[in-house]
């Protein structure tokens, strides 16, 4: 279940040194963008109080600003804006108390952001051209939802299910290649592509969480590869630049440096931005670059994906009532039979790229979707990393309203109970064998030596099985015992 | 003095296990240890490729599915 770390925009910025975040807070534009995704509110709290301060001021003053029961917030806070190198706290001395204040680049640009003035054209220049009159809100939001969702498609669609619409209309090779560089899909050794654990994890997550991925993939396949000629921190500064745009207003792309004018077609590739065919000067930021920074949505893993699944299906069921079925949210549309068959009343390529993870899907209709569940079709679900769980909660998430009622008339799971089960069974038949990593303890002097050591890793709830005839025992961590068994050396 | 063996305990179904033993019996790379009837610890690099025998070996034994049934 590893998920690469680095799609975390917090562990990738905590991972940059402190001269970058010097470079970062010289653009007021990605000094309030990180203010304002990636602190708590406790932080920011801080931040504001101290923003306007000549001097520093004592950390025992900024104590009395906390109740005495929130320490640990304020402590995790603290921790925070100094990862980030927000603040500055001088180091304990017997002459002065501790004293903390902001890093002075980061109070002038938080400073300019939110009074104006200087000239620094942070916040992006506005094109003077006259914008065509076809390019409003809704052709962006179009557009940018088309360009994502063949993204998304091509992570699923590796699996099988072929879009109906034909291989050209995925997305650009660039973007596939850092897909697969970034291990969200694969290539089988057949030559094929295949959707991975990180993939279907990336798939569950919101837009845009989504959108941060692949933006910090690209800029760690860029900072690897030194020839590009593209700085990493001006490329993340200048994607929080984009953060700060307007949606609907077209800007000029003359007023970008040259690195950053090089930067667009990629944008352009993932749907951040659109570029009029006729005007190449300028460029108009869509929603998915707009919104980057509001929320502090981090990563969900598979399980909370599922639930999110869970819960917005549900309440867009409520919502909707009995004539939601038209909605985006595709809730209520599976219908699963006894004999395994499953009928799905949708029309999202998305919803069907999903189904196709886990069932053989052989009939298409305009609004639905014909298939079934079989051992292969599961056994390769379990191989992409999705559990028998996770199926069954989507099936029972995604029912169809038809099998609620019946299931309420006849006093029945939603479900049918041979169908859950046997999905079980067929995820049990697929992991023969239970592993543990861990240690092999044996070779003990005397049974005294060997039941005091079990007895030891069973009370810290390392002992993952033993046989005292034989005087072995295996437990899943060995640093404590070790420790143990060296006291014991040294007492006797 | 007790030693401590990393590895890779495996439990699984008795018959299961006696096609460890025998895929293990060609080079002897991959058991460290035989525990019991469910049970063997072996060598954490080779959990994969044992994995992979075991599928194989699965393959060949097993009736092939039956996948028929109307569509």
């Amino acid at each position: 279940m590893s998920i690469n770390p680095s799609l975390h925009l917090a562990e990738y910025l905590e991972r940059l040194p402190g001269t970058t975040f010097k470079k970062l807070y010289q653009q007021p534009s990605t000094t309030f963008a990180i203010f304002r995704r990636m602190l708590p509110h406790l932080a920011k709290t801080f931040v504001m109080r101290m923003l306007f301060l000549p001097h520093p001021m004592t950390l025992t003053d900024l104590d009395t600003w906390v109740k005495p029961e929130a320490k640990r917030k304020k402590d995790q806070s603290l921790s925070i804006l100094r990862s980030l190198h927000i603040v500055q706290i001088s180091a304990p001395s017997k002459e002065k108390p501790q004293e903390i204040q902001l890093m002075s680049n980061f109070k002038k640009s938080l400073r300019l952001a939110l009074t104006g003035g200087g000239n620094h054209n942070s916040f992006g220049v506005p094109s003077s051209l006259l914008v065509p009159p076809e390019i409003d809100l809704a052709f962006l939001d179009r557009y940018a939802r088309k360009k994502w969702e063949d993204v998304l498609h091509f992570v699923v669609s590796s699996v099988g299910y072929k879009s109906s619409l034909g291989d050209g209309s995925g997305p650009n090779k660039g973007v596939k290649e850092l897909l697969i560089a970034g291990r969200l899909v694969d290539r089988r050794p057949n030559g094929s592509l295949g959707i991975t654990q990180a993939g279907f994890t990336f798939l569950l997550q919101e837009a845009n969480a989504q959108v941060w991925t692949l933006l910090l993939l690209w800029l760690e396949v860029l900072g690897n590869n030194k020839s590009s000629g593209l700085d990493p921190v001006d490329m993340l500064s200048f994607l929080f630049m984009l953060a700060s745009l307007e949606l609907g207003r077209a800007y000029d792309t003359n007023a970008l440096t040259e690195e950053r004018r090089n930067m667009l077609p990629s944008l352009v590739d993932f749907g951040l931005i659109y570029i009029p065919q006729h005007k190449r000067s300028m460029f108009f930021p869509t929603r998915l670059a707009t919104t980057l920074t509001s929320g502090g949505n981090s990563l969900r893993t598979i399980s909370e994906g599922v639930t999110a699944a869970t819960q917005s299906a549900q309440t867009s069921q409520q919502s909707l009532g009995p004539l939601g079925g038209g909605g985006e949210q595709q809730a209520g549309s599976v219908v699963i039979e006894t004999n395994y068959r499953l009928y799905a009343y949708t029309q999202s390529a998305l919803q069907i790229a999903v189904l196709a993870l886990f069932a053989k899907l052989n009939m298409r209709f305009p609004d639905m979707v014909a298939g079934r569940l079989s051992r292969a079709s599961i056994r390769q679900a379990i191989n992409f990393g999705i559990t028998a769980d996770q199926i069954i909660s989507y099936l029972a998430v995604h029912a169809h309203e038809q099998m609620h009622r019946t299931a309420a008339l006849t006093n029945k799971p939603v479900l049918p109970p041979t169908v859950v089960d046997q999905i079980r069974l067929w995820q049990l038949e697929n992991e023969r064998m239970k592993t543990t990593s861990g240690f092999l303890f044996r070779d003990f002097t005397d049974d005294k030596d060997y039941l005091d050591t079990a007895r030891f890793s069973e009370e810290i709830g390392v002992l993952v099985w033993k046989n005292d005839h034989a005087r072995m025992f295996f437990a899943n961590k060995h640093e404590q015992i070790k420790d143990f068994l060296k006291t014991r050396k040294r007492a006797e | 003095m007790p030693r401590a063996i990393r590895g890779v305990l495996i439990e699984c179904d008795p018959s299961i296990k006696s096609i460890i033993v025998n895929i293990d019996s060609v080079n002897h790379d991959f058991i460290i240890e035989d525990l019991d009837e469910e049970r063997v610890v072996v060598k954490e690099n080779m959990v994969h490729l044992l994995k992979q025998k075991l599928e194989d070996r699965l393959k060949e034994n097993l009736p092939p599915v039956d996948e028929s049934g109307s569509e």
